[in-house]
């Protein structure tokens, strides 16, 4: 039993309005974690309740080692889920919230009081079973709750932000164990969140969901070394964009002729870059070196953010804090031909990069409603 | 130009002590709750031992108490006091969660049904207790429904849910008015949060009737509890719809005490007082046992 | 949604709809009835029901009823508001207790402790007097009024007061312009309840007003008594219709999980 977990054209529209949810194919692997990365609103909680059989699907299809889930009621379901709140029962002790879904299916009393005991200890709580669910704090009570979503032993667990009400310190500790429980019991996960951080922290792969789309999906690296979209780009943060046209393997802009290391289709398209890759102060030669005027440069801990203009085009590269450089400096700039990616530009408009949600792609604007069912109002909660 | 002025203190002392304060604040409610409610209830157990103010006798004794006790007719109300009111209690609660459930799983009739549930509320109780005799009585209109079709040849064939032995017209007043207030209670505990723990225990695996069991009821009983006793109270203490729809003969203990205080006689004085003391006192114990067992729930 | 579960519910709501309407139809009916003879299903028309209302004697009990609820909403509120200040702004040391206190009356019948007060009204003139009347129904409306405004208060931030003080607004202004908006929604229901539980009452005025007050509840009861099935329809209607409207109108602040509704339990 892996827990193959695969998604296939779902599509979710609360009364009968636009669907929040279009098209979402997404596969994931048996036993890895896949963060399901967006902005709120972006509809990934969404996608989370109609696998759980929280919401029921428009359109699509959710198998789970290849067998069709969405026609089971969401309690039959190999499904855990840990959401956003604790959501224990403020009735129940401890143990009992850990043991009830173990009650739910009839196991006895002595059998499910060692069960919740035994995960107890392994989220880390390992004497709290008797004690009121009150007397717990923030992070123990989602310790518990995904603890009672982890004794019923499931093969998908799905994570909804269960940590965004936490401190940031603490969010890092729960990180830490929800990596380690993902490794000791190869569980399955998706785990939805909007910090692009935890995301690369947490996953083997990262699905990056806008506009209720799957943008991309790759594992974290991929998204700063190789981002597949501008929007993905964007969303993952701090990228300069110059726009120009491609050919071959160059590409004309404002900064003049640059070279690029890793081929591009020929045509317009917006050249992206990382701070971090830019150099300045390179060695004499090195190619796509361009004059620069440095504008302001910050200094940020562990490194120092600079930000110029060169061609008219403003340029921000992150250099070590002992680089010396100061505003009005005119400076070498090379951006590095194997760091220069060129994308299409599909996010016509957008320069600034300051509304990535607002980035649609020529797909999303094609029309929604020609298939979709009109789901009644209250049908849409299953 | 120079202002000296002495600025005064940041915190200056309030005008009037917090301890004063609170005190004015609460001698107007106090003084109602104490002299009318607190004397009204002293009197009440001095008058039933015998004392009398107005003209002053101070003849002591248990009398009242066991003649209480030993009268039949007397033990016949407490019978049908305490059963019309629990029946009618029970429904209530049972009917008023029932309602607020169904109401809450409507769809778009969900805000009407909410408003309806309140149209029986604010009605005063005599006029629900009217609305009763003329649809329960023996010529009221199920009566005559049941005529039009030939069930029953006339009043007298129907039975008599009205001045009836049982109390079923008191009964059918009581949770006419009532589980509509359970359901209104309900509807209000049922906020989003419940549906959230709902949808949690759907994804451990609890099938519609577990989620009753064990989580929807569970997070209702304090608050029908709570409902449930103010309305126990009410349906013990209630005189309006007992004295019109009930039988002069047993009646409900309010009754018999007003009817006894209106005894021309003064010697039935001390017996309507232990009646009223003993209403009150069965009501304070209900009150008394759902505070103690709300405190033990809440650990 | 199973078509089977959808049924059930709305048979479940047809029920609920019929079960809280149907018993209204007869008041209805009788009280435009004019010969109304079994096994009759609809009464003939005749508009004496009606006519009556115009009468002199129901205007004065009208006048009474509204004198009374008015008065006792009033005062009630005013005490209950003071009462529910200090419970809900302030911690000083037996507040539980004057809880607790405050919560009997909403609990035991007025009726019984109204019996031991009866002779103490008669001996200071207060029997068969307005005065005397509205003085009961203080005993369960203040209690109640306090205690929704205690609920009110303690929701109240006590920062925005604050707020107040430091933009310079003195202790008046505070009150009129912060506090009082602040807490205006629980005043309005504590002030309703109030005037509603007054409006409704039987027994109390009967006993205390005896019989020279005349509300219009006590003239229901004597329709009702003399078999005017009629009149007594007609009086239940000007009775019911000030009550539904005017919960109608406030309904919107009723539905929260606020102790205002607690009021209800006593109507």
């Amino acid at each position: 039993m892996s827990g193959e977990l695969a998604v296939t054209g779902l599509r979710v529209a609360y009364n009968r309005g636009v669907p929040v949810v279009d098209g979402v194919d997404l596969r994931v692997p048996g036993g890895t974690l896949t963060a399901l990365l967006g902005p709120s609103g972006c509809g990934k909680t969404t996608v989370l309740k109609v696998v759980a059989g929280l919401l029921t699907a428009g359109a699509g299809e959710v198998r789970i080692d290849g067998a069709p889930v969405l026609g089971l009621p969401a309690e039959r379901r190999p499904v855990g889920m840990v959401f956003q709140k604790p959501l224990l029962f403020g009735h129940l002790t401890v143990g009992d919230n850990v043991a009830f879904g173990l009650r739910m299916r009839g196991v006895p009393r002595a059998a499910r009081r060692s069960r919740a005991r035994a995960m107890l200890d392994l989220v880390g709580l390992p004497d709290v079973a008797g004690r009121r669910v009150g007397e717990l704090s923030g992070g123990q009570e989602q310790r518990v709750a995904l603890a009672r979503a982890l004794v019923l032993d499931p093969r998908v667990l799905l994570l909804d932000e269960p940590f965004s009400a936490l401190d940031a310190e603490l969010r890092l500790r729960m990180r830490e164990l929800v990596r380690r429980l993902q490794r000791e019991l190869s569980t399955t996960m998706v785990f939805v969140t909007h910090d692009q951080q935890e995301a690369v922290d947490l996953a083997d792969d990262v699905a990056l969901m806008l506009d209720g789309r799957i943008e991309a999906v790759g594992p974290p690296s991929s998204f700063y070394a190789d981002p597949p979209t501008l929007s993905a780009a964007r969303f993952f943060g701090g990228v300069n964009e110059v726009r120009g046209t491609v050919t071959g393997s160059s590409f004309a802009c404002p900064l003049g002729e640059l070279r690029l290391g890793v081929p591009a289709p020929d045509g317009p398209g917006v050249l992206v870059v990382r701070p971090e890759s830019l150099r300045i102060l390179g060695a004499d030669g090195a190619p796509n070196t361009v004059p620069a005027t440095v504008r302001e440069a910050r200094f940020a801990g562990t490194h120092r953010t600079v930000v110029t203009t060169a061609g008219g085009i403003g340029l921000t590269a992150t250099v070590a804090p002992a680089v010396p450089v100061e505003p009005g400096d005119r400076i070498p700039l090379q951006l590095p031909p194997s760091a220069l990616r060129v994308l299409p530009d599909t996010a016509a408009t957008d320069t600034t990069g300051a509304d990535t949600t607002a980035a649609a792609t020529p797909a999303a604007a094609a029309p929604v409603a020609a298939t979709a069912p009109t789901t009644e109002d209250e049908d849409v909660r299953a | 130009m120079t202002v000296t002025r002495e600025l005064r203190p940041a915190t200056r002392p309030a005008r009037v002590p917090r301890g004063l304060r609170v005190a004015l604040l609460l001698a107007p409610a106090l003084g109602v709750v104490v002299v009318l409610f607190g004397g009204g209830f002293v009197q009440a157990v001095a008058q039933s031992v015998g004392y009398q103010p107005y003209p002053p006798a101070r003849d002591l004794s248990l009398d009242a108490y066991r003649a209480l006790w030993a009268d039949p007719a007397v033990r016949a109300s407490v019978g049908i006091t305490l059963r019309v009111a629990l029946v009618s209690t029970a429904a209530a609660a049972v009917l008023g969660v029932a309602a607020a459930l169904l109401v809450r799983s409507l769809g778009r009739t969900r805000r009407g049904f909410a408003a309806l549930l309140q149209v029986t509320l604010p009605l005063p109780h005599a006029v629900a207790a009217l609305a009763m005799i003329l649809l329960l009585a023996q010529s009221g209109a199920l009566s005559r429904v049941a005529a039009g079709l030939g069930w029953v040849d006339g009043p007298a064939d129907f039975p008599a849910l009205t001045q009836d032995a049982f109390g079923w017209g008191i009964i059918a007043s009581y949770v006419w008015k009532e589980a509509p207030f359970v359901a209104v209670v309900v509807l209000a505990a049922l906020s989003s949060g419940v549906a959230e723990l709902e949808d949690a225990a759907r994804a451990l695996g609890a099938s519609a009737a577990q989620r009753l069991r064990h989580v929807l009821l569970p997070v209702l009983a304090p608050a029908v509890a709570a409902a449930s006793v103010l309305v126990l109270a009410f349906t013990l203490g209630s005189y309006e719809v007992p004295f019109l729809l009930g039988r002069p003969f047993p009646a409900t203990l309010p009754v018999v005490a007003y009817q006894q205080f209106r005894d021309p006689d003064l010697a039935a004085r001390p017996l309507a007082m232990a009646i009223a003391v003993v209403t009150a006192v069965l009501v304070g114990a209900c009150a008394v046992a759902y505070l103690s067992l709300s405190e033990r729930l809440r650990g | 949604m199973s078509r089977a579960a959808s049924g059930r519910r709305a048979a479940g709501a047809g029920l609920l709809a019929a079960a809280l309407l149907v018993p209204l139809v007869p008041l209805l009916l009788w009280a435009v009835a004019g010969e109304f003879r079994y096994p009759a299903l609809t009464p003939e028309l005749s508009g004496r029901g009606l006519a009556l209302l115009g009468d002199p004697a129901v205007r004065a009990a009208l006048g009474t009823s509204l004198l009374i609820a008015l008065t006792v909403a009033a005062l009630a509120t005013v005490i209950g508001a003071a009462a529910g200040r200090a419970l809900g702004c302030h911690t000083f040391p037996g507040r539980r207790a004057v809880q607790l206190l405050l919560l009997a009356p909403v609990i035991v019948p007025t009726l019984a402790v109204t019996l031991g007060i009866q002779v103490f009204l008669i001996r200071y003139g207060l029997a068969d007097t307005v005065a005397g009347v509205v003085l009961v129904q203080l005993i369960p409306t203040v209690p109640y009024v306090s205690l929704v405004m205690s609920a009110s208060f303690a929701g109240l931030d006590a920062g925005v007061e604050d707020a107040g003080r430091v933009l310079g607004a003195g202790p008046v202004r505070r009150l009129v312009h912060v506090t009082l908006p602040a807490v205006a929604p629980g005043l309005a229901v504590a002030a309703l309840f109030a005037f509603l539980i007054s409006w409704s009452e039987y027994i109390l005025t009967l006993l205390i007003g005896g019989g020279t007050v005349q509300t219009l509840p006590l003239l229901l009861f004597a329709a009702i008594g003399s078999a005017d099935l009629t009149a007594a329809a007609a009086l239940s209607l000007v009775i019911a219709v000030p009550p539904v409207l005017l919960v109608g109108l406030t309904a919107r602040f009723l539905t929260g999980p606020t102790a205002a509704t607690v009021g209800f339990g006593r109507l």
